[in-house]
């Protein structure tokens, strides 16, 4: 007999139909609130109809909710789409009826899909309809941006809607699909958090954040954090002597102008488009296997029943195992690392919890304690043994150094400045660095018993002791990965002469040639450009900018006075003292900006900026007379900070000092991030003084 | 013809269909009938396409059931909770069958609109269960099937409705051919329509008969003893005895002629064959394989 359903195996326009009509509310309502943003527009223009919008203007537009919008958009939609289209699959009546409809599991596949897909993409055709439509009439029109944009928003719409059918038929069961379909998308940046605040409770130096080795496994935030919308403006100077204020070029003003929108790192979403193919591969061949019996089932697949058991058992060994620990132990823990009996006690506890709750849930039955033993102990095995391969750091974390031939790029910080260092150019200050890595990686139970004992001794002779010292060091290695490490730890005087020890090879390193001419960029191609003082006088000051010749000049004075020993070094115990790091300091601000040019991976010219900052004392001669000679400063200026400010030093603000302590952080991006680009800032600056205070400057692009 | 050989399936260990065969003949109103828990449904959702075998064959026609998009549009089948979307009218759900299946007669449903009585603009879920059931009738019939295949499809209707629906089922046997297969727990009705019974217990066959093979097959006999006999002697094979008066109602499986014969030794006043019920031959069958007569639900 032939059959209709023979010429159409793959796709049946009953069922299509059926589902579109079903379910219209899904995909009338945000049709009908997406229309409205183009009538409001209309509505605008029509109001106003010499409204400055260009073509450029509405594409970024466009791109930042690719960016932005486009992400969490789809990744809610897509849910709610996936559970009407696949809501059959979960009710044994639905599933029966459908299963015996004269049409393979191929149409029902395909057609599901279609369906689904229609229902994500008709708000955007409808919407995207009427903006062209609306845009075009005022004049305003970019194909590529819209092009772009429409290519964008088919390949996350289906990607979210194929990696929601894949979880469709990995459950059975309507309420677990969200909640799996969430823990999907999200697992790979949870596990993340998870193991780092793990591994940082147990391992010394490790950094406790989130590292994001496997945020592509979190599509939403990885598209979030790749995704961008580049902006390009000119700037062009308008004359106007009557309305302008005076600028460097006369009286005028300047007037940016967009003259070029991109979509950076576009091509992750059609990466990810395609691992929506595969995906619904993945899909289709769960289906094709999958039991009809099982609807109702939270895991419709029968060999990730102890994937999920087990993976719940896991996760809330960790998650509940830490909660319980910090609940209930948190605050009987001695020093900064975990102790391992009660936090393997908790994470047993909240392991059996999550081992049952996975298995009431497989059983959808709250007996489930007869015969389990098996995979409680299991369980119980896997919890103690994370706790001892983390105690016992079995996979060599605390001591892995990478070598000089494995670094792609580094970044350090230690006595308060930053250092950014490439092999080829900096590879005996690299080497330093990896041997105070070393030692301090050495010492580490050392540095875990002195700073228990310090957290209570804190007032041990500040002559002698040097608390709560900070080195972060970030190694970017050239398989991609990296190797990141932060240290808190006491300097002891008596261990500084001792070159076994890290006080030695620290002290050593910053105090050495190689980092100083790194910081004050001596022979590194960074070119003075141009600088200022500010001369300090109570209320009042006075500022004065200089240009490339006096830079040089005084760069070259501060140059003299290192290689005579007269610039001094950094004490590592000054800081104990209430502001007298800064009390034997002129009392000026002395910024010195730098130049260079290089050539970007892609072998265009640019240019890098850079800008430090020179603390100058009485016993800096050479910079000293530069300054004098130069005119910037007179000898009635250049008082210290003790001669100008005595109040500051007395001994009351001592002792509040004492009693009180102080300290600041600030937040900039970090070297790193300039270097690799994922920061907007174009260059950055190590404001350096004398072996005094830093901070990181950057300058914008 | 609808053919199970062999066929397993198993739940989470439990062996639901354990080896069970049947064969329906086409053209022939099969019951299929068991206790609760026989694997009759079981049975059914493989016969439909929607559970696929861990072992053995389901085929109609010759061809397997699974997967089989242009078989399938030649059954048409009624489970025992029928499903329709929560939404939809009558008129709603006789389009998607009508796009469903190919021989979907319009004329049909048109004709049994008189029959069914139903206003086809109500909601379905507004409806009783019977009038449910009588619109999943309405529309399976429409289908035009080849093959019927109904579980417990006539729970909830009235009397006359059943009626109604069996006569337009036997109407397509005869006419078309219609092979049907139907699961019940309603023995007196089904000993009314079918003409071939499988019994099933415990996921497997126990036997399957022509109705008259199987009333053939076991005899109920109505017997007075000469004075002097208080009972029936022991050395009768007697699958049940009961007794009032004089009068001693017994179920022998054999024929009449040999039952007859076996009696007629102790020189009986009275021996009379009487019609077996097909509920007296699914408790007598199935009492063999220790099924407990109380426990079934008549």
């Amino acid at each position: 007999m032939q059959s209709k359903t023979s010429f159409c195996e793959f796709f049946n326009k009953t069922l299509f139909r059926k589902n579109l009509m079903r379910f219209w509310p899904l995909w009338a309502a945000p049709s009908f609130i997406g229309a409205l943003f183009p009538l409001a527009v209309l509505t605008n223009l029509l109001r106003d109809p010499h409204w400055n919008l260009t073509a450029l203007q509405l594409t970024a537009s466009y791109y930042e909710i690719v960016t932005y919008g486009l992400p969490i958009i789809s990744l809610c939609y897509a849910i709610l789409v996936a559970i009407a289209v696949w809501s059959y699959l979960f009710n044994a009546r639905s599933v029966g009826l459908m299963h015996t409809l004269p049409v393979r599991r191929e149409g029902l596949f395909l057609t599901g899909i279609l369906s689904g897909m229609a229902m994500m993409l008709i708000p955007y055709v409808i919407t995207g309809a009427l903006a062209i439509l609306v845009f075009g009439l005022s004049g305003v029109f970019n194909p590529m941006g819209i092009f772009v944009t429409i290519l964008c928003v088919i390949g996350e719409s289906f990607f979210y809607f194929s990696s929601a059918t894949v979880v469709a038929f990995i459950t059975g069961n309507l309420f677990a699909l969200p909640v799996l379909y969430f823990i999907f998308h999200f697992l790979a940046v949870a596990m993340d958090w998870l193991v780092n605040l793990f591994a940082t409770g147990f391992l010394f130096g490790l950094q406790g954040d989130y590292s994001g080795v496997v945020e592509y496994l979190s599509p939403t935030v990885y598209l979030m954090s790749n995704v961008r919308c580049d902006r390009q403006y000119t700037e062009t100077f308008i004359s106007d002597a009557i309305h302008g204020s005076l600028t460097p070029d006369g009286y005028g003003y300047y007037e940016s102008e967009l003259t070029s929108v991109a979509l950076r790192d576009g091509w992750i979403v059609a990466v990810y488009a395609l691992a929506g193919v595969v995906l619904l591969g993945i899909a289709y061949a769960l289906y094709r296997r999958r039991r009809s019996e099982s609807a109702g089932d939270v895991v419709a697949v029968g060999w990730m029943k102890p994937v999920f058991r087990y993976g719940v058992a896991l996760c809330s060994a960790m998650a509940g195992g830490l909660a319980l620990y910090a609940i209930f132990w948190g605050s009987f823990q001695s020093g900064d690392t975990y102790d391992v009996i009660p936090l393997a006690i908790a994470m047993l506890i909240a392991g059996t919890i999550g081992y049952y709750a996975a298995n009431m849930l497989l059983a959808k039955s709250l007996r489930v304690f007869r015969g389990s033993w098996k995979g409680l102990a299991l369980t119980a095995v896997c919890a103690v043994a994370i706790c001892c391969t983390m105690y016992f750091d079995l996979f060599g974390v605390e001591t892995r150094v990478p070598t000089l031939d494995q670094i792609d790029h580094m970044t350090f910080y230690a006595a308060d400045n930053n250092y950014a260092l490439l092999p080829d150019e900096d590879a005996e200050l690299i080497e330093e660095i990896r041997a105070v890595h070393l030692a301090i990686a050495e010492d580490a139970d050392y540095i875990r018993a002195m700073e228990q004992n310090l957290r209570y001794e804190s007032a041990k002779d500040r002559s002698e002791f040097s608390l709560h010292n900070t080195v972060r060091v970030n190694y970017y290695l050239k398989d991609g990965t990296s190797v990141s490490r932060r240290y808190s730890f006491p300097i002891v005087r008596s261990r500084l002469e001792d070159p076994n020890t890290y006080d030695y090879a620290l002290d050593r390193m910053v105090n050495g040639q190689n980092s100083r001419n790194k910081r004050f960029h001596l022979n590194d191609g960074f070119i003075p450009m141009n600088g200022y003082i500010y001369l300090e006088a109570g209320d009042e000051g006075h500022h004065h900018s200089f240009g490339d010749r006096e830079a040089r000049q005084i760069m070259a004075a501060v140059a003299n006075d290192i290689a005579n020993g007269t610039c001094g070094v950094y004490n590592w115990f000054e800081s104990n003292h209430y502001d007298y790091s800064y009390a034997m300091d002129y009392a000026l601000d002395l910024g010195i900006e730098f130049q260079k040019p290089v050539v970007l991976a892609d072998g265009q010219n640019s240019t890098d900026y850079d800008s430090i900052s020179i603390r100058v004392r009485p016993e800096m001669d050479h910079t000293v007379n530069a300054l004098l000679q130069l005119g910037l400063a007179d000898q009635d200026s250049l008082k210290t900070r003790l001669e100008l400010f005595p109040e500051n030093y007395s001994a009351e603000a001592q002792e509040w000092f004492d009693k009180y302590g102080y300290a600041y952080e600030t937040s900039f991006p970090t070297p790193t991030e300039v270097i690799t680009g994922s920061s907007s800032a174009a260059s950055i600056g190590i404001i350096g003084g004398a072996d005094g205070p830093t901070e990181v400057f950057v300058t914008a692009g | 013809m609808i053919e199970v050989k062999n066929v397993v399936k198993t739940f989470d260990g439990f062996h639901a269909l354990d080896g069970a065969t049947l064969t329906v003949p086409t053209g022939s109103v099969y019951g299929l009938v068991g206790p609760n828990g026989a694997g009759k449904s079981t049975i059914i959702r493989h016969l439909t396409g929607i559970y696929r075998q861990d072992a053995g064959e389901v085929a109609i026609a010759g061809e397997t059931v699974w997967e089989n998009a242009a078989l399938k549009a030649r059954i048409a089948a009624i489970p025992d909770d029928w499903f329709y979307y929560a939404q939809s009218n009558v008129r709603d759900m006789m389009r998607f069958y009508k796009g469903m299946y190919p021989n979907f007669s319009t004329e049909r449903y048109e004709k049994l609109k008189s029959v069914f009585n139903i206003d086809e603009k109500r909601t379905i879920r507004r409806l009783s269960k019977g009038m449910q059931k009588q619109v999943a009738f309405w529309l399976t019939l429409s289908c035009m099937p080849d093959y019927l295949i109904l579980d417990e499809p006539v729970d909830g209707l009235d009397p006359v409705m059943r009626r109604q629906i069996w006569s337009l089922m036997m109407g397509d046997v005869a006419e078309r051919g219609t092979t049907v297969l139907v699961s019940s727990h309603n023995l007196r009705e089904l000993e009314d329509v079918c003409d071939h019974v499988g019994i099933m217990d415990k996921g497997t066959v126990l036997l399957e008969r022509s109705l008259a093979q199987l009333q053939d097959n076991m005899v109920k006999l109505q017997v007075v003893l000469p004075d002097g006999m208080a009972d029936i002697p022991a050395e009768v094979p007697v699958l049940h005895a009961s007794k009032i008066g004089r009068i001693h109602t017994i179920i022998m499986r054999m024929n009449a002629e040999e039952a007859t014969a076996r009696l007629a030794v102790y020189n009986p006043l009275l021996v009379d064959a009487v019609p077996l019920t097909l509920e007296e031959i699914f408790i007598y069958e199935l009492g063999g394989v220790d099924y407990a007569v109380k426990d079934i639900v008549l």
